[in-house]
């Protein structure tokens, strides 16, 4: 199985306007699939069509190899965990009791409920009524049921949201290490650049319904790296200069652009440019950040 | 299914529908003991005629808004949780609707069996002279939960589509309102149109009261089956819409 997701041409219409529109997915099994884009951008309804809550309008679904239809549908989500937009709980039960409905339902030892309270650090709370909880607590016992039965695919929808510094940075790493300890593959989703950037290996970007970008975190890092811009008085000298000996750049404006290098490589360039009479006047590095590059391919500012 | 009804079960800890129930049949006991402690002897005489007639009277003042906080304290925990999205991955969204409803008729059916028991404590006590017709303790039985089933259905509708759940409360006393109301309406098809009319509409007991002696006396009517198959025309039918809404609704 290459993928653990893959969606074909995936797509949900309300009335004349696609909240999502034909996105393919490929999520990789282990991986940390980190699902960025802006409020209102279509992951939420995407995350939900992947759970079967929402009916695509067109396209499909494989999970686990398997197409996602009625019939599957059960028998795929036995093996996946899920915290779509808010926790889901009963405020009247403590936090034990509200993981031994999950238990029951989903068929797993009872043992289970301490491991996952465990891994939460919840076990000191789990008598208290869900409803005294804080919504970080609330989001912790979210992240617990949807462990429960260890699944092998979690889908999380935006589960930092609410949470004080010091929780979101417990929940990046609770997340970051499942992948490794429990051997599962998580899909989350975020509006937040930086979150991602800490907890992803591989990154889909959607905005207006459209996924503009997929790929391991890696390569859009690499798109992100900095340029050598060398701007010149007399720059037809230069563009001759650089032909001459075959050295590629860009034009930007009155800079031409060079590609990130040593040390010794600028000194040799700018040596070469200014000895043929291309009049170096200045030599500045820039570096692209993945804000640049979100903000390049949203058309939005991206949240920090 | 049996592991999808017993979480059903563990979500009503701590709802007090136990108690509540009971609270009802409390009241429902006190009036009875109030009420049969001043009936003259000789009426008394057919305290079992008399007990079908006016507990219908009681359940349909009473029953209306004892099922509204019924479904409503089943339910609201799903809509204010927001666990909707959640028990969905795991169980059938249909089934969910189904088994809110079966909890639901459980509880009513311990409800009716306590209102048997009020008639049977009374009949004990007090000296019922007439025998028992266990056709008439039969048709009270069916009278008093088919109703109660089809006004379950209604409210358990109400309380999953309304985060606010005074709205299904309210149509609750609405329902009280029109249901005593329809005691009074003339027979015809309008006292049809209306779920909480249908105590008095299937109600088999007929009372005569003298004025000048002040004595009741109690008859027998026909079986009203035409309005009972009705009736569950009505309930086969808003079960299947209600379960079709349920379905439709997205999370």
């Amino acid at each position: 199985m290459k993928y653990i997701i893959e969606t074909n041409a995936l797509s949900k219409q309300y009335g004349n306007n696609y909240s999502v529109n034909d996105v393919c997915l490929k999520i990789r099994p282990g991986c940390v699939y980190g699902f960025l884009g802006p409020n209102g951008a279509g992951k939420s309804t995407t995350m939900k069509m992947l759970l079967g809550l929402v009916k695509p309008t067109g396209g499909e679904i494989l999970m686990f190899g398997r197409e996602l239809d009625d019939r599957s549908r059960m028998q795929i989500l036995r093996q996946t965990g899920s915290l779509i937009e808010s926790p889901s709980y009963y405020g009247h039960l403590n936090g034990r009791e509200n993981l031994q409905i999950i238990q029951t339902l989903k068929k797993v030892p009872k043992e289970e409920i301490d491991e996952v309270l465990a891994i939460v650090r919840l076990e000191s709370q789990q008598k208290k009524k869900v409803r005294e909880y804080s919504l970080g607590m609330k989001q912790r016992l979210g992240l617990a049921a949807a462990l429960l039965g260890r699944p092998r695919l979690l889908l999380l929808d935006e589960p930092t949201n609410g949470l004080d510094p010091s929780g979101i940075q417990e929940m990046r790493e609770l997340i970051s290490q499942l992948p490794g300890h429990y051997g599962m593959t998580v899909m989350v989703s975020s509006h937040l650049l930086s979150e991602i950037d800490q907890m992803a290996t591989d990154v889909g970007i959607i905005d207006k319904g459209k996924l503009i970008y997929q790929g391991s975190l890696q390569k859009l890092h690499d798109k992100a790296r900095s340029s050598i811009h060398i701007r010149v008085l007399n720059q037809s000298a230069a563009v001759r200069i650089l032909g001459e000996y075959r050295e590629p750049y860009e034009l930007s404006g009155e800079e031409l652009v060079f590609t990130e290098r040593e040390d010794g490589q600028i000194a040799n360039l700018v040596t070469l440019l200014a000895g043929k009479g291309a009049q170096v006047t200045r030599v500045t590095e820039k570096q692209k950040s993945l804000e640049d590059i979100f903000l390049k391919l949203t058309g939005k500012q991206v949240s920090l | 299914m049996v592991r999808e009804w017993k979480t059903e079960w563990m979500k009503t800890k701590y709802r007090g529908i136990g108690w509540m129930i009971l609270a009802f049949s409390g009241l429902v006991l006190l009036w009875s003991l109030w009420a049969y402690g001043s009936t003259p002897s000789e009426q008394l005489e057919d305290g079992f005629r008399m007990s079908y007639l006016q507990l219908a009277l009681m359940d349909t003042i009473l029953m209306p808004v004892m099922i509204a906080m019924l479904a409503s304290r089943l339910c609201d925990a799903e809509v204010k949780g927001g666990t909707l999205k959640l028990l969905c991955t795991m169980e059938k969204k249909g089934r969910l609707f189904d088994l809110k409803l079966l909890t639901g008729a459980v509880y009513l059916a311990v409800y009716v069996a306590l209102q048997v028991g009020i008639i049977f404590l009374q009949a004990g006590r007090l000296d019922f002279t007439r025998p028992l017709q266990t056709v008439q303790l039969f048709c009270f039985i069916v009278q008093v939960y088919v109703v109660s089933l089809a006004i379950l259905l209604l409210q358990v509708v109400l309380s999953f589509f309304f985060e606010n759940q005074i709205l299904p409360l309210a149509a609750g006393l609405f329902g009280s309102f029109v249901g005593l109301f329809s005691w009074f309406f003339a027979d015809g098809p309008v006292k049809k149109l209306f779920l909480w009319g249908y105590y008095s509409e299937l109600c088999f007991i007929i009372n005569d009261w003298n004025q000048d002696t002040g004595a009741v006396t109690y008859y027998d009517a026909p079986f009203d089956w035409f309005s009972l198959c009705l009736l569950l025309v009505i309930l086969a039918a808003g079960y299947a819409a209600g379960k079709k809404l349920f379905l439709r609704k997205e999370i």
